[in-house]
């Protein structure tokens, strides 16, 4: 009995074997747009961060180097920040 | 700095990481009230000896000597550190730093462009260069 079923499984066409794959593609249309619209979200609020940060950055690193030691020549095309500790 | 004079300015923000850096911090800020070659002899010196004090808790008795040497004043020296008239401007370049999200040292900022960790010679010469072209571009 179990051969005959067995056997009679193997001779059903795909279509026949599993008719929920009907829906397969679809879900995984609807789980593509999902996961397309986080990964979209989550690129742009990283995109936003950023922006802000070398926002901030660009302007905070307008501070001229008054009251500083400094070398070189004040105005220079190249300005070199350093931060270091002498440990 | 020889090779680009004139192009290029380097500003010094010591970002003092612990007790210890705090103090030789503010020892070469108390140098250069002696003179802005002093600052700069004071901060080539911290380096130069760095081992012979960085371990310190208390370091600056040895600064001070070290201090001599350069022929700067140390009582006045070691009296401007404990006085502790340094220590708003070592907070306010820590404040900057962070702005700027600085968390380790060295780093450096050529214009925009942030560089973090150790960097040979080649490279930074490199990243000036490119800097340059940028600031400068060719044929104007």
């Amino acid at each position: 009995m179990a051969k005959k079923s067995k056997a009679r499984a193997q001779m059903l066409s795909p279509r026949q074997q599993s008719p929920q794959k009907h829906l397969t593609p679809r879900r995984w249309r609807l789980k593509l747009v999902i996961g397309g619209a986080v990964l979209a979200i989550v690129l742009g609020v990283g995109g936003l961060v950023r922006f802000l940060q070398q926002r901030d950055l660009v302007s905070g690193l307008q501070e001229t180097g008054e009251k500083r030691y400094t070398l070189g020549t004040a105005g220079a095309a190249v300005v070199i920040k350093e931060f270091s500790d002498y440990t | 700095m020889q090779r680009f004079e004139g192009q290029v300015q380097l500003v010094l923000y010591p970002f003092a990481l612990n007790p210890t850096s705090e103090v030789a911090t503010q020892a070469a800020w108390c140098a250069g009230e002696q003179g802005k070659d002093k600052f700069w002899e004071f901060h080539h010196m911290l380096y130069r000896r760095q081992e012979f004090w960085h371990r310190l808790a208390a370091p600056l008795e040895r600064l001070s000597e070290f201090a001599k040497d350069l022929n700067l004043d140390a009582t006045a020296l070691k009296s401007c550190v404990e006085s502790g008239r340094m220590q708003d401007r070592m907070k306010a370049d820590k404040a900057y730093g962070q702005q700027l999200q600085v968390s380790s040292t060295p780093t450096m900022f050529i214009n925009d462009y942030r560089i973090v960790g150790t960097q040979s010679e080649g490279d930074l010469v490199r990243l000036i260069r490119q800097e340059l072209n940028r600031a400068q571009p060719q044929g104007q």
